[in-house]
């Protein structure tokens, strides 16, 4: 088992290699096709790439950009876990930007509906109401494919893509001056008020005394304790064994007595409530406002990239804390691309490549391990347990199961 | 030069001093297989005995650590099955390697098409097959799609791939392992004729009497080593079973009169509806029967005429069906499957790859598959991994499950007889008093089938109620002291094997004969 972790990292290591490399490429083509880009553009496009957040040469920007990429990395590291958590039960959570929506729209409402300005300990407490109303919002919005799934055998990812779009005009609504469900104040049309000047924010455990100016606050914290919990409920209990045992024959987890429909329906709502809290640590900042005006048209991309956070790290759960800050620490160092004379877009485009690579970290474990396995799978067989599906005698009993 | 031309009598393929390691396990060592050409050279060997690997070698899967072939005292080298192709060597896998929504034809012709400007010259392909299935009794309808026809029809379009291939080594790897035995008989003509018209054949397989029945000699492997090659007339069935496990085995199974007891399973009027609406035919059709308690009780029968279907309705996997189930009394009929499998059901699946075992998980999570929830395996949700990994190992010393890891090893990394042995130690060790078994020996050597069959007899001494479903009919008329026959649904036949012989039950399996009308003899 210790050489299978060790295999793992490195081919999630080879992924960001590769998709180093091809940004590189990608960044040298537009550096020769551009006129007014040179090589020195080039080379120090590579500097602002590998130094992130460390780039500037003053101490108070730096503690600045890294204390913002910290806060960045929370919602992801909790959309990764929720991809993660689905994956290994066999389901694909391509619904997570939905949840995190519907997660940030519980909390929400929660916490800018009541006013705590002159009182932080009640603060904290809606704070706490928050997160669980967002909590609860998610787990039942990302139960509705698992029903689905597990009731009427309907695909979770086509169900999830629709959920997305719902959860995305729900929320526009529900924050639009129609529904009256907020309180907006005057002049504030697309934009909402900040939980900073409720009080109903997270709480910062002194880490904005640390890193000033930016917009971190505890909810690193929570994310690696909620990993941590992840981590020890698939590993250890008997309901994560469930849920793995589902997810990786789901015939055979019915033989054995496991009741299947419950485990996907409650691993969909588990993975939803995971991507809710990443959206309400992401909006209870004091600092982040909800624009839902463009929710309507573009779906947080936090939900989409915790894919690649997740299969970058194989699905492990503590694995997701360090693919989600790679992911972001990407994410950020591409934006100053544009500081070597990039076009913006252009920025974007390369760390996408390096970010969407991190994603085939499935196939380079393949890779890696297909010759050892491929000997595994024949060593002492005398009969071929690959082709598993092609066994005729099977033909009957799967009918029989439809 | 001499050392590039191996002169020797007429063999076609030689395989010198192979050896192939694997991580913990030496698969091939100093293995040395000659075939003749035009003869049917038999490769036996236990589950795990490395003829597998030794096959792959040949069909270029596998490079050997050391060692050469040669093809007509010329050395070749292998370096995949594409060069095994060009070499003459066709295999037919196990389990075949069809494309399931296409035609006969086309699948014979896949991959090796005739065509001009792009298109595919079906009529000259179509002339070639036909040739073929004439000059060798091989038919087939070219135009029916795959899915559509039999397990023995499967088969044959594989063999006539190789043919069209103009394959002259024909690798078959346990052909018999899916058949019934009416194809087992047409395959054994099939390969007779194929090695008249001068196609050298290696025949891999475990079932001595097959071996006996078709092989003119035969090399026997046993745990990666080469044990000898020997001529078929100057053997025996008892000689191979001795070379090939390495002990006499007992051939027959051992037993005494058995004492059934009280009535444990009662089945009544069990129906299962086809769910294809366009066909009338019931799946089951208003089966009764019971299991007492000290005996064992087979259900013989030609694949496909309900077994599975019954199965699935006593262990609770398919719930849709009318009847009644009374265990012990207690009416089991809508229970849940893990209340079946925790209150006395034990149930060894037919398919064990898609019910028995979770291939990606590890050795000692399968064997705790069916009791993981148990206290003495978890505490406040928490799972005790140590107590299930030395629960495990008890199994596995006790079955002989053969790994590279012992309880680490992942399932999907062990050959079919082990994982079989698996499932059968973990059902067998498990608290229970009646045990259902779809063909518990499917693929295992007579070594395991030997002992699991005596582990079989003394559960029953102990007062198991055992429930066997097989289509071995060895199998059948050895272990059993009842015998029901399916025939399209129905039980049509219950017989006492001791009364029976082969042929009068072939007759109730194949629907001529019937004595057993709505759970009573007339």
């Amino acid at each position: 088992m210790k050489s299978n972790l060790s295999k793992q990292i490195l081919a999630s290591i080879l992924c960001i290699v590769c998709g180093f490399v091809v940004g590189l490429i990608v960044m040298l083509f537009i550096t020769i096709t551009n006129e007014n880009l040179d090589f020195s553009n080039f080379l120090l496009g590579i500097r602002y790439l590998f130094s992130g957040p460390f780039s500037s040469s003053s101490l108070v920007t730096i503690k600045r950009n890294l204390g913002n990429m910290i806060f960045y990395i929370v919602p992801l590291i909790m959309t990764g876990l929720s991809v993660a958590l689905a994956y290994k039960t066999g389901l694909f959570n391509i619904g997570a930007a939905g949840q995190f929506l519907m997660g940030s729209m519980g909390s929400l409402l929660v916490a800018l509906n009541i006013d705590c300005s002159d009182n932080r300990g009640l603060g904290i407490l809606v704070w706490l109401l928050a997160i669980i109303v967002g909590l609860i919002c998610g787990a039942l919005w990302g139960a509705i494919p698992g029903i689905f799934k597990a009731f009427f055998d309907i695909n979770e990812v086509v169900v999830c893509i629709m959920t997305n779009w719902i959860a995305a005009n729900i929320v526009t609504w529900v924050f639009s001056t129609q529904s009256h469900l907020i309180n907006i104040p005057e002049g504030k049309s697309a934009y909402l008020i900040k939980t900073g000047g409720l009080g109903t924010f997270t709480p910062t455990f002194g880490l904005d005394k640390l890193l000033p100016n930016s917009y971190i606050d505890g909810g690193i914290f929570i994310a690696i304790l909620i990993a941590a919990f992840i981590f020890v409920i698939m590993s250890k209990t008997k309901f994560g064994f469930e849920l793995k045992a589902c997810g990786a024959n789901k015939s055979a987890a019915r033989y054995a007595g496991m009741n299947e429909k419950k485990n996907i329906v409650f691993a969909m709502a588990i993975a939803g409530a995971l991507s809710a809290i990443g959206g309400s640590l992401y909006y209870l900042n004091s600092g982040i406002e909800l624009q839902y005006g463009s929710v309507y048209a573009n779906l947080p991309d936090y939900g989409f990239n915790g894919i690649p956070a997740a299969l970058l790290a194989n699905c492990d759960p503590i694995g997701v804390i360090f693919s989600a800050t790679f992911l972001r620490y990407i994410s950020a160092s591409g934006s100053r691309l544009q500081l070597a004379g990039f076009n913006s877009y252009i920025a974007a485009v390369i760390s996408s490549v390096i970010i969407y690579f991190s994603g085939f970290s499935r196939l380079f474990l393949e890779l890696l391990s297909k010759k050892k396995k491929k000997d595994e799978v024949l060593v002492i067989n005398d009969i071929d347990v690959g082709e598993k599906d092609k066994i005729p005698i099977n033909d009957e009993n799967k009918e029989g199961e439809k | 030069m001499a050392c590039d031309t191996y002169m020797s009598d007429n063999y076609i393929i030689e395989m010198l001093n192979i050896t192939k390691e694997f991580p913990g396990i030496k698969a091939n060592d100093d293995i040395t297989l000659q075939l003749k050409k035009g003869e049917i050279l038999a490769l036996l060997g236990e589950n795990g005995a490395g003829k597998s690997t030794l096959m792959s070698v040949l069909f270029g899967l596998y490079k050997p650590d050391f060692g050469s072939i040669y093809k007509n005292g010329i050395e070749v080298t292998i370096n995949d099955p594409n060069d095994a192709t060009a070499l003459g060597i066709g295999m037919v896998h196990q389990h075949f390697k069809l494309v399931e929504c296409f035609t006969v034809l086309d699948n014979i012709i896949l991959g090796d098409e005739d065509t001009k400007l792009g298109f595919i010259l079906k009529k000259d392909a179509r002339k070639k097959v036909q040739d073929l299935m004439d000059r060798y009794g091989l038919h087939v309808d070219l135009d029916a799609k795959v899915e559509d026809i039999t397990v023995g029809m499967q088969q044959r379009t594989e063999i006539l791939k190789m043919l069209y291939r103009d394959n002259e080594i024909l690798i078959f790897d346990e052909p018999t392992a899916v058949l019934t035995p009416q194809e087992i008989d047409e395959l054994m003509k099939v390969m007779r004729n194929l090695s008249n018209e001068g196609k050298s054949i290696l025949f891999i397989s475990h079932k001595l009497n097959e071996i006996m029945a078709i092989a003119d000699r035969v090399t026997v492997l046993r745990k990666g080593k080469l044990v000898g090659t020997v001529e078929k007339n100057k053997t025996t069935v008892e000689e191979l079973s001795t070379l090939m496990v390495g002990r006499p085995v007992q051939l027959e199974v051992k037993k005494d009169e058995a004492k059934p007891g009280k009535t444990v399973l009662e089945v009544k009027n069990i129906t299962v509806k086809n769910k294809d609406k366009k066909s009338a035919k019931d799946l089951v059709k208003d089966v009764s029967f019971y299991v007492r308690e000290g005996e064992i009780v087979c259900i013989a029968g030609i694949d496909g005429n309900g077994q599975t279907e019954l199965v699935q309705a006593l262990t609770g996997l398919n719930p849709h069906f009318s009847g009644e189930i009374i265990f012990k009394g207690e009416n089991y009929t809508n229970k849940t499957i893990r209340y079946r499998n925790s209150h006395g059901f034990s149930h060894i699946p037919e398919d064990r790859h898609k019910d028995g075992l979770i291939l990606d998980f590890r050795l000692d999570y399968n064997e705790v598959l069916q009791n993981y929830f148990e206290d003495r395996f978890v505490k406040n949700g928490f799972m005790k991994f140590k107590e299930i990994k030395e629960y495990s190992d008890k199994l596995i010393e006790k079955y002989d499950v053969r790994s590279g890891q012992g309880s680490d090893t992942i399932v999907r990394s062990m050959s079919g007889g082990n994982q079989q042995k698996a499932i059968v130690g973990r059902e067998m060790e498990r608290e229970h008093s009646l045990l259902i078994a779809v063909q518990p020996t499917r693929g295992l050597d007579v070594g395991a089938i030997e002992f699991i069959h005596s582990e079989m007899v003394k559960k029953r001494d102990e007062g198991d109620a055992i429930l066997i479903v097989s289509l071995e009919l060895d199998e059948v008329m050895n272990l059993s002291d009842r015998i029901y026959v399916m025939y399209e649904g129905e039980i049509v036949g219950e017989v006492n094997p001791k009364e029976v012989t082969i042929q009068e039950l072939g007759l109730y399996m194949a629907g001529a004969k019937r004595n057993y009308y709505g759970g009573e003899v007339l």
